[in-house]
């Protein structure tokens, strides 16, 4: 009995960790906001996240993780709709250039520039379509 | 009698048979309409990912 109870004290501690885990990594850092607000960080046509000035080795991996748990979002989201990753990856992309970016920040378009958004809407790729 | 009209028959079929031809074109008909689909399939996919987008917050930091 006494056995039991410890392990099921083991389950929830191992349960809240994992919990605050999540919750740490699904909170916005920061740093990251302020990264995105002075343009070094910034959304890509591609559906991804990048680095686009210098940033500290913590922001970078910040973007890393973001961009792991958006593939893995992407993944699921992609077979549901039939399509190739990268489609569906690519069409978040359309969106975020479209509806998310704010001036002053930065985005980076196929042709591999980074760019900044002023006051007028970005021009998307023309494989955002219509 | 009834063979008058038959061979009358005959004669008319031969006669048309002679300027009128029907004949099956050598490819398929083809309609085109993988540009509409194609369309709607864009519109479809924009509008869940701006839903995945709204429902997924923390992954798009702003």
């Amino acid at each position: 009995m006494k056995t039991l109870t410890r392990i099921s004290m083991l389950g929830l501690a191992a349960a809240i960790a994992v919990g605050a885990a999540g919750y740490a990594s699904a909170q916005t850092s920061p740093a990251l906001s302020a990264a995105i607000a002075s343009g070094n960080v910034g959304e890509q046509a591609d559906g991804y996240m990048g680095v686009k000035g210098s940033v500290s080795a913590d922001v970078r991996a910040q973007v890393e993780q973001l961009n792991i748990r958006r593939r893995a979002a992407y993944t699921d989201q992609a077979a549901s709709h039939g399509v190739a990753l990268r489609e569906w990856a690519a069409t978040i992309g359309c969106q975020t250039l479209k509806n998310r970016v704010r001036p002053g920040q930065a985005y980076l378009l196929p042709d591999g520039v980074w760019r900044t958004k002023g006051a007028d809407p970005i021009a998307l790729p023309a494989a955002c379509g219509g | 009698m009834i063979w008058r009209r038959l061979a009358l028959g005959g004669a008319i079929l031969s006669a048309l048979g002679g300027c009128i031809q029907v004949k099956a074109p050598e490819k398929p008909i083809e309609i085109n309409l993988n540009v509409n689909v194609r369309q709607e399939v864009v519109v479809r996919l924009q509008r869940d990912a701006d839903q995945f987008i709204n429902q997924n917050p923390e992954l798009f930091p702003q």
